[in-house]
């Protein structure tokens, strides 16, 4: 009962102080969520003002005469000449782990029926990025249960991997594999009592998307029981523009809460060129002067301070990114695509032709690459595709090649099954990630040969049968990969004998 | 290029500039300038001198406290915030008494864009938004 009191009092010594100096100004015109205001002349870039009806805005454009606001909220009540005022604060959102599970908007609201967040901490949306003497190398892995990936285009804990290509070639999908793995990891991780081991949790932005994307994105992240491990933040393409452009740094907000605490997390754009329209909707609507594309001159900064907040660091967690560009037609040399390229630590091109041929997914070796590279991957992935990304390589070169003449040497003929072996290897379905432990294993069959003698078309069954046979089987001889993280020659016989086991009872 | 609004905006800009004398809008120098605009019509002097009365409604403003009330205030009192605002802002400020009965009790100064709240109604409207 006393503490019900003291908060009364408390609320009573807050309300009696002796005044209350705000500074106001008053909306002049509003027009497609951006208002220009007269007065507030003390406000600062990027402060949260107050609207009527408790609508915020945030001050971007600071001028002589006017101040320009973007509204985040419902503005059909707002009309000319309405008192907004200065809050002295900056634009803030919920963070913590009792964001996971959990559908927010960009201001961190709940949107998903489950109730209030009660969150102990809140962060500003716009920070500034580590600098480098707090960053540490990248050289932890994180698996996205992609052997394309794990394997060829590694990505490391505090790495930006960009994902690009058309639409409908596959991005999110490898983002949300990506998000699954890593809660099934954490499961297997938390659940061995590791002291060692440091989870990841997702975090994925949807920028621009349509609802019905979000909520089957949502169900695919429950279905496989990742959602626990995920925070989802909201602004779909029917939100206003304010919030499409303000998502981004609320998901790094709360992505930066778990690398600040020394956890790792993974955080998921998607997708950045939507982001990029609609900064550009609110840029031209301020009158900012318009560059190539009509985009503002910031454009590239838009990006760059956003994806620099994703790191390492020293002594905590990390933060890892992974924003998605669509492109128009395949072209990566597009505006946006080069700027999010030339920030990034690499990138995964996904190809339409690929996608239709039906290699899923369809990552295009030759115009993919991580900067990271071999520092962000276990041993024993090293030991069984350290050449793969080179031979698949070579592989699509000489198949294009090929084409033009009949008469192939046996050694290029070689190449090419080899090559097609290996694409048809790489298949894989969506929403199904694979451990590393059996990615190595089934690279390592591919290494020894064991997929030669079989039928390319039967190639997919094959593998499925080789990691059914590793998943049920031999389950020890994976747990022995995952803890050695390397293959040693009392492992590489192991292998080698349960492949020769199961070659007999496949080829049976 | 610049809009006809914009181009507007900085014509009267540039009259307010003539209208001031050491940092206060000077009653002749804003006749002056009227005459200027009715003898050499700007092309949108509608635009121009809506734009010239904002600034300088907005720089007098700054000059003068008003003081909306609920209660009685004597001239002492108003007296005595027209000089805490006048040291406040280094400027002389004039205070004028506005009787407000939606403030229920208590007062609101409103110096140019600042305004100073010690009002029931704003005590009450602070409570609405906290809770």
């Amino acid at each position: 009962m006393s503490t019900v009191l003291e908060q009364i009092e408390q609320q009573i010594a807050k309300l009696s102080s002796k005044g209350v100096k705000k500074n106001t100004g008053n909306i002049r015109t509003i027009a497609d969520g951006v208002a220009k205001i007269d007065g507030l002349s003390d406000v600062m870039y990027n402060e949260m003002v107050q609207f009527p009806g408790n609508a915020i805005g945030i001050a971007l454009n600071l001028e002589e005469d006017e101040v320009g606001c973007v509204i985040l909220g419902d503005i059909s009540n707002l009309k000319e000449g309405d008192e907004v005022t200065t809050t002295g604060r900056l634009l803030s959102v919920p963070v913590g782990k009792v964001l996971l599970g959990r559908t927010v908007d960009a201001l961190g609201n709940p949107v998903d029926g489950k109730g209030p967040i009660d969150a102990k901490e809140f962060y500003p949306v716009e920070r500034i990025a580590p600098g480098v003497v707090v960053r540490k190398s990248v050289s932890q892995a994180l698996f996205t249960g992609i052997m394309a990936i794990d394997s060829m285009i590694p990505i490391g804990r505090g790495q930006r991997e960009l994902i690009i290509g058309d639409r409908g070639t596959g991005k999110t999908t490898i983002t949300i594999d990506t998000i699954i793995n890593q809660a099934r990891i954490n499961r297997v991780g938390l659940a061995s009592g590791d002291p060692k081991f440091r989870p990841v949790y997702s975090i994925y932005v949807a920028v621009g998307q349509k609802n019905s994307n979000i909520a089957r994105t949502i169900t695919a992240l429950e279905a496989a029981g990742a959602l626990e491990f995920t925070t989802i933040v909201a602004a779909p393409a029917a939100d206003n523009p304010a919030n499409l452009y303000l998502a981004p740094y609320s998901g790094a907000a709360m992505g930066e809460w778990f690398m600040e605490n020394g956890m790792d997390a993974l955080i998921v754009y998607d997708d950045l060129s939507k982001h990029a329209v609609a900064y550009r909707q609110i840029s031209l609507i301020l009158k900012r002067p318009s560059g190539r594309e009509a985009y503002p001159g910031d454009v590239f900064y838009l990006h760059s301070r956003l994806l620099e907040r994703a790191a390492r660091l020293e002594g905590k967690g990390s933060l890892t990114a992974l924003p998605i560009i669509e492109t128009l037609a395949g072209d990566v040399s597009a505006y946006i695509s080069t700027n999010v390229i030339s920030i990034t630590d690499g990138q995964i091109f996904l190809e339409t032709d690929l996608f239709n041929q039906g290699i899923r997914p369809a990552i295009s070796v030759g115009l993919s690459v991580s900067r990271v590279g071999s520092a962000a991957q276990i041993k024993a992935t090293k030991q069984v595709g350290g050449k793969l990304k080179g031979e698949l390589a070579q592989f699509r070169e000489l198949a294009a090649f090929a084409q033009f003449g009949s008469d192939l040497d046996a050694k290029t003929k070689a190449q090419l099954d080899r090559g097609n072996r290996i694409v048809e290897l790489f298949k894989q379905p969506a929403f199904s990630p694979l451990p590393i432990e059996l990615q190595v294993a089934v690279l390592f069959a591919m290494q020894k040969g064991f997929f030669e003698s079989i039928d390319i078309r039967k190639v997919v069954d094959a593998a499925a049968s080789l990691k059914s046979f590793f998943t049920t089987r031999k389950d020890a001889l994976l747990v022995e990969i995952r803890t050695k993280g390397a293959l040693d020659a009392e492992l590489e016989a192991k292998l080698q004998a349960a492949c020769d086991e199961w070659k007999s009872s496949f080829a049976a | 290029m610049a809009s006809h609004a914009k181009i507007a905006e900085l014509f009267a800009r540039q009259l307010f500039k003539l209208s001031m004398v050491g940092g206060a809008v000077s009653p002749e120098q804003v006749a002056g300038v009227l005459e200027y605009v009715e003898k050499h019509r700007p092309a949108n002097p509608v635009v121009v001198l809506k734009a010239y009365h904002r600034f300088v409604a907005a720089e007098l403003a700054k000059s003068e406290a008003v003081v909306e009330h609920a209660g009685a205030v004597n001239d002492a009192m108003l007296a005595a915030i027209a000089a805490a605002m006048t040291r406040q802002y280094g400027r002389p400020v004039v205070a004028t008494a506005k009787p407000s009965a939606a403030l229920i009790a208590g007062l609101r100064v409103r110096v140019g864009d600042d305004v100073y709240e010690s009002s029931v109604a704003g005590q009450l409207a602070a409570l609405a938004s906290a809770v």
